[in-house]
């Protein structure tokens, strides 16, 4: 006896994902899932858009980390809702971690909410968590050449911030090599060059946020 | 700040294994079917982004005391193609690749390989 099922296995967390962004909608959430290596800056990242934001847009984060709730408690500190996500040794987040985080979050009170995935280039590709846009970051000192090596994550996403530029004059990182791996992989996403920690780059990441978000609602 | 803790897994095999048990235990309900299940035919395509070594690892660990337990896991892992615009050649790839193996042109597109499928079920009478 054969059953024939020819079904995608990861259909359940694309199901769940489109769930979620159906929810997302209809509460007028915008939502971004921020990928990238530990450490490439993520939640830098996220602080310093807050600041420039303020005011203008309402936003939330869901963390999402092996252990622990460092990031949570730097996004708290801001005066942003956050919603620790501690996935127990999981390489990634996946749609029913955050249906289940969705749940507790104040719709009224946010307008943008971000996902602070794991720290991971390779599992976080695999797994749509029901977002409107996707961010890669990567640091000028994790090289240039990452975009060739884990291609499945820049060529899905729908912008990549390149951090720490501060940092190219002690680096070989070469923007231009990378600027071109992105092109091919993504033809249509937008590169961005800051230094969160002197603002370098913040404000055009910014104002192109506000634009998606304004123009994604 | 709302702490949340989600359910232990450790890494990205395991939950496609997760969900491929939970898949064959959806089938096997919906065909009233009740012999024991001799094999899983799976498709992991070499672009999926799944090792297969570890999917094997991590379905033997999840596999006890489920309907799948003792079953075998056929894996079959097909190709993916880079099909080059420049000098129109077609070449079977492992690795998503940016240029070209022949002529190195970035004039390319990738075809096929991405497929993560529970093909079929085989049961007992």
């Amino acid at each position: 006896m054969k059953i024939i099922a020819a079904r995608k296995l990861l259909k359940a967390n694309d199901q769940l994902a489109e769930e979620n962004r159906a929810r997302l909608d209809a509460a007028g959430v915008f939502c971004v899932n921020v990928v990238g290596s530990p450490g490439a800056g993520k939640t830098t990242l996220l602080e310093a858009l807050f600041a420039t934001v303020a005011g203008r847009v309402k936003p939330a984060v869901i963390e999402g980390d092996i252990a622990g709730s460092l990031d949570a408690e730097r996004i708290a500190k801001l005066g942003v809702p956050v919603v620790q996500i501690n996935t127990e040794g999981a390489c990634h987040l996946d749609a029913n971690m955050i249906a289940a985080a969705l749940g507790s979050l104040d719709y009224d009170a946010v307008d943008v909410l971000f996902i602070e995935n794991v720290g991971n280039l390779v599992c976080t590709a695999g797994f749509d968590l029901g977002e409107h846009l996707r961010i890669v970051v990567l640091s000028t000192s994790e090289g240039d050449d990452k975009a060739a090596k884990y291609p499945a994550i820049f060529q899905g996403s729908d912008a990549l911030v390149i951090t720490k530029a501060d940092l190219l004059p002690h680096t070989n990182f070469n923007a231009d090599r990378i600027t071109a791996d992105m092109k091919r992989l993504a033809p249509n996403a937008e590169i961005f060059q800051v230094a969160a920690l002197r603002g370098d780059g913040i404000v055009a990441t910014a104002d192109w946020l506000v634009q998606k978000l304004s123009s994604g609602r | 700040m709302t702490p949340l803790a989600a359910s232990p897994k450790n890494m990205h095999e395991l939950s496609i294994a997760e969900a491929l048990i939970g898949q064959v235990e959806e089938e096997v309900e919906r065909s009233g079917q009740t012999g024991r299940i001799t094999h899983l035919d799976v498709t992991v395509g070499r672009l999926s982004g799944v090792s297969c070594d570890s999917l094997r690892f991590a379905f033997e660990l999840l596999a006890p005391n489920t309907l799948v337990e003792g079953a075998k896991l056929n894996i079959t892992e097909p190709v993916a193609k880079c099909r080059c615009h420049h000098c129109k050649s077609l070449t079977e790839i492992d690795d998503l690749i940016m240029e070209c193996p022949k002529c190195s042109s970035r004039e390319i597109s990738i075809e096929g390989g991405r497929d993560l499928l529970l093909q079929s079920i085989e049961l007992e009478d």
